[in-house]
Formats: C-alpha cells, structure tokens, sequence
C-alpha cells in the first residue's frame, strides 16, 4: 500500500509543478498582451482565453497537490479538540463526503468533455479554441483529485499521515 | 417545501459539515450537490460541471493568481524589513515614531502584499523586538502588529476586494478606491490607540535612540521607492481605465519578482520556485473555493432561496440600520470561523440583494464586510494574525497578544461606526475620480 501512496503522492506533486508553470506562463502573457495592446497598438486574439484557460487548468490540476500539501483551506476547530480515535473517524468522514463530491464533479466533467469533443464545440471568439481543450484539465484534475482523496483516506485510516490539517503560516516561508 | 425553509435547512448543513473540517471548498460542493439532486432530481447534475468551471474561467480572475505572485515575491524577500526602518529613520524625531513607522509599514506592505499574515510577519519580524527594546509594553507591540496586518485585505489592490467584485458584479476599480480612505481611517485610529495607550502608560516618547544621518535617511530610500512606485503605477492604470485589474495585477507580479531580484538578488530558482509554488498552492485554494461557491449560488437560485430570502427580509420591513447590525453581527461571527474568501463568496449573493433593497450602496458595504472580516483576522478562534504572531515572537504569550489585540479590535468596529454615521469615507473618492 505505501507503494500505492507514494506513486500517487509523486503523480500529484508533478501536477503541483505543471499548475504552477502555468500560473507563470500566464504572468509571461499577460506581459506580453499589455506591451502588444498598449505600447504596439495591436490588437490581441488568443491572449485574454490563454491566461483565463491556463488558470483554470492550473487550478483543476494544482488541486491534488494542495490537498496533499493540506492546502485546502477548512475550519479545523472542533477536530482540534477531538480526541485521538473520533479525530480520526471524523477526518475520515469528511474525506469520504468530499471524496464523494470530487467523483460526481470529476463525471460530470467527463460527460461535458465528451460532448465537447462530439459536438465540436468551440469558443466563441476569432480564436475558435475548442473547448475540449480547457475542458480536458477538469476532467482529468478532478479524477486525480479523488485518487488524492482515496490514498488520503488510507493513509489516515492506517495511519501513515497526521489527520491533523497542517497549518501554513507565510511567516514558515522564509 | 418553502424555500425559505430549505435555505435554513441548506445552511445548517453547510455549517455542520464543515465543523467536521472538510475543505470548505469541497463541503460547500457537496451540499449544493445533495440539495439538487433532493429538489430538482438526477437531471440537475448535468450543469454541475458546467457552472463550476464558468465559476473560475473568467478573465477579472486572473488577477487574482497575479497579485498573490506579486505579494509572495514581496513576501519573500527583506522589502518588509527595509520599509519598516525606511520609516523609522525618517520618523525618529516624532514623538511615537516608532509607532507610526510599524502601522505605516503594515499598511503600506499590506497594499504590496495583499496578505494579512504576510504582513505580521514580514513588518512584526524587525517591528516588535525592536518595539520590546525601546520599552514598549509587550502587549502594544504584538497587538498594533497583528491589528496593523489586517489592513491587508482593505487596502487595494486587495485579493478580498477583487473576490467580493466577482461575486457581486460590481467594479473592481471602484472597489479599490472605496478601500482607500477607510483603509487610511483605520491606520489613524489605529495609531492614535497606540499612542494613547503608551501615553497612559508612562512611556517615555524621548527615544533612547540616536537620530539617523541624512546618509542613513537617504541611503535605504532606492530599495524602498520603487515597490511603492509599483503600487501607485497599479492604482493609476485601473483608475485611469487604461487597463483591467488582471492585466494590471500580471505586470505588477512581473515588476515586483523582477524588483526582487534586483533590489534583493533573489535570483536562486529554488527560491524563485518558492515563491511561485506557494503562490499556485494559495490560489488554487481560492479559486476552488470560488467554483465551489459558483455551484452554491446556482443552486440556491434555482431552488429560489436568494429570492425567498430577500423577499422575507423586505416583508419584515425593518429599520434598515438595526438589519445593518445584524447583518454586521452574522458577518463577525462567520468571521471568527471562516476565510474573508470563503465568507464573501457565501454570503455575497444573498446580502446584496437585501442590501440594495434597503438601499445601501454595495460599495460601502464591500467595506464594511471586509472590516469585520479584518476583525476575525485578530480574534480567536481562528485568528490568523495572532498565530503568525505567536511564532515570530515566541516571548510574547497568546494571552499577552490577545489582550493587546483586542483594543484594535474595538478599533475597528468604531471604524464601522463612523462609515455607518459618514458613509462618504467610503464612497467620496469613487464618486470623486470614477463619477
């Protein structure tokens, strides 16, 4: 099983470096979409979709590895006063709901991309992206997200990782 | 079933599921799920996806990941440390200078950094032992720090402010010039505290302190200038209408890790992919958050709750201030327990209708709301500020840093008081530059 863990651990934390060369990429264009609008008066086409896009994508498939990294924000308070073995079960708990919430959004996302990609949808701007494109991140982030969220739930019930959500203070950045 | 009905019935399951410690984006998901599937059948599934991902792409959001970029790559280098001293050697004569340098630091990184415990820790780091050594009592130092902080989420450009234009359709530039002079209100009574308070307790405003050199004074001046340079080049282009916040927010994340690496010489990638891991970690949180709540929104309208709800306040026909108390006192209280981000996306779409109803200016409000957020930042349970607080200066204990909190917490809901009797505070400069 700590195979399992692992594999899914270094699969996320990929994903976790992608998302965060997009987020850059889109600081590059979003550069390069000022100078072209409003030092050379051009007009921008693919630009304004691009960073949009790249965000969500960044966001879908970031997400695995911010709930690895207990990045997701949660009010921790009563599990904080809980002891050991309830602590345990209600974290275990609240994985399984949002567990359950990240399989029915990751089909849905599934269903949409196929239609997307049957119907040859495609935006609607003079760049035409298809949006099978900036569908595809959601789809396939969510499905990671709940293979996060199973090894989560192993990795809690045998306990081989703190319940506890660790708390990221900036003042840790430096 | 009545709809008003379901919308108490939907939040007290939001509240519960939460206490469990769920992600709040995931909670919020699965509640809009069950409430759909329960009222509106199976079928109603097929738009989850949909509305969830029209929730995040959406070019104004952008800005969001571009100023938390912008904030860590301030974050992430000594800039806090220079603006402190920057301002105390230049404040050193004036009585309570020290003071005024630590809140004027706060609230000027603030704006930089749009992050509130970024801005404990960066300004409270050098600010509060320095505080410590020239006399000041613990509890002063730590409270104005934590308080200090706080203006983060007021002052533009500010992360809270572009969350609360989304969920409301409502400018962002405007939003950012109504935080301006609040923003400023509330760095002066903060200040005014804290010189009452170490007046009252005997401090010796004659600082054991040399004066600085004109030298010294100058020298610190070129690390500082050009972040606020950044700042005031931001503000300029959204008021000027010549650019849109996330275009305005990408150049700035642009200047400030180019500034870094200059100014700084943070040149390492290890330090760099720091600054940019932290920052992709922070605004995928927010943004599943604002997906998550994009799905909250469309279920709670479409089982008619937004409605019922404004309806059923309206009917009451209350006096509009007591309902702007207790909309006050329900925006505290979701404070102590929740993120600023997570409690504007909840509330914002069934407030603002009531809001507008009682005819209240949805700019104004964006204030107020963000002020009590301001306030749970520095108040238990969750308060934030405290925590970061705590462990930068592990001398000072949590009850110290509390009692010296609490006073600006006081602060603050004065604050509120005085825009609640002087409303232009916040609308005067909008009206003033946007018309």
């Amino acid at each position: 099983m700590s195979s399992f863990l692992k594999t899914v651990d270094a699969i996320s934390s990929a994903f976790g470096v992608v998302a965060a060369l997009l987020v850059t990429s889109a600081i590059f264009v979003v550069c390069q979409m000022v100078v072209m609008r409003y030092f050379l008066n051009e007009s921008t086409v693919w630009q304004t979709e691009y960073v949009t896009y790249v965000i969500v994508a960044a966001t879908f498939l970031g997400s695995p590895y911010v709930l690895l990294t207990k990045g997701h924000v949660n009010v921790d308070l009563l599990p904080h006063y809980l002891p050991p073995t309830p602590k345990k079960l209600m974290a275990i708990f609240a994985s399984v709901i949002a567990l359950l919430f990240c399989l029915i959004l990751a089909w849905q996302a599934y269903l949409l991309l196929g239609e997307a990609i049957e119907g040859g949808w495609v935006t609607d701007t003079i760049w035409e992206l298809p949006l099978w494109i900036p569908y595809l991140p959601m789809a396939f982030g969510m499905a990671l997200l709940c293979v996060q969220y199973v090894a989560e739930i192993l990795a809690i019930a045998f306990d081989s990782r703190d319940p506890a959500p660790a708390i990221d203070y900036p003042a840790e950045r430096d | 079933m009545d709809p008003l009905l379901i919308g108490i019935i939907a939040a007290i399951a939001v509240i519960a599921l939460l206490a469990t410690g769920i992600p709040v984006a995931f909670g919020l998901g699965f509640v809009s799920f069950v409430f759909l599937i329960l009222f509106e059948g199976f079928g109603s599934l097929s738009v989850v996806a949909e509305t969830f991902f029209a929730g995040i792409g959406e070019f104004t959001l952008v800005s969001i990941p571009m100023f938390i970029v912008m904030g860590a790559a301030v974050a992430s280098s000594p800039a806090g440390k220079d603006l402190f001293e920057a301002l105390d050697r230049w404040l050193t004569r004036v009585p309570g200078g020290l003071i005024i340098s630590n809140i004027g630091a706060c609230s000027v990184f603030a704006a930089l950094s749009g992050s509130s415990p970024a801005t404990c820790a960066a300004i409270g780091k050098m600010g509060i032992p320095e505080m410590q050594k020239r006399g000041y009592p613990d509890s002063l130092a730590a409270g104005s720090i934590a308080a200090g902080g706080t203006l983060g989420i007021l002052i533009p450009p500010s992360v809270t402010m572009i969350v609360y234009g989304i969920a409301t359709e409502t400018s962002i530039g405007r939003l950012f010039l109504a935080g301006v002079l609040p923003g400023l209100m509330l760095t002066a009574l903060f200040m005014a505290w804290a010189i009452f308070f170490a007046w009252r307790s005997g401090y010796d405003f004659r600082d054991k302190i040399g004066s600085f050199s004109w030298r010294q004074k100058f020298e610190i001046l070129p690390r500082v200038l050009p972040f606020l340079a950044i700042v005031v080049g931001i503000l300029y282009v959204l008021y000027g209408g010549v650019a849109t916040p996330s275009e305005a927010a990408g150049v700035g994340a642009f200047f400030c890790l180019f500034l870094v690496a200059v100014i700084y010489k943070i040149v390492q990638p290890k330090k760099i992919w720091e600054i940019l891991s932290s920052s992709t970690r922070e605004s995928v949180m927010i943004l599943m958050i604002i997906g998550a709540s994009a799905l909250f929104a469309y279920t709670l309208s479409s089982l008619f709750i937004t409605q019922s709800v404004a309806e059923y306040i309206a009917a009451l026909d209350v006096n509009r201030w007591v309902l702007m108390g207790m909309i006050n006192v329900f925006l505290l209280i979701a404070g102590f327990f929740l993120p600023p981000v997570a409690v504007i996306v909840m509330t914002a779409p069934i407030l603002l209708p009531i809001i507008i109803n009682a005819g209240f200016d949805p700019y104004w409000f964006a204030v107020i709301l963000t002020i009590n957020m301001e306030i749970g930042l520095i108040t238990p349970p969750v308060g934030l500020n405290l925590y970061v607080i705590n462990g930068i200066a592990p001398g000072i204990s949590l009850p110290t840093i509390l009692r010296g909190a609490l006073p600006f917490m006081l602060c603050m809901v004065a604050g509120i008081i005085l825009l609640c009797f002087f409303p232009e505070i916040a609308t005067w400069l909008p009206e003033k530059i946007m018309g």
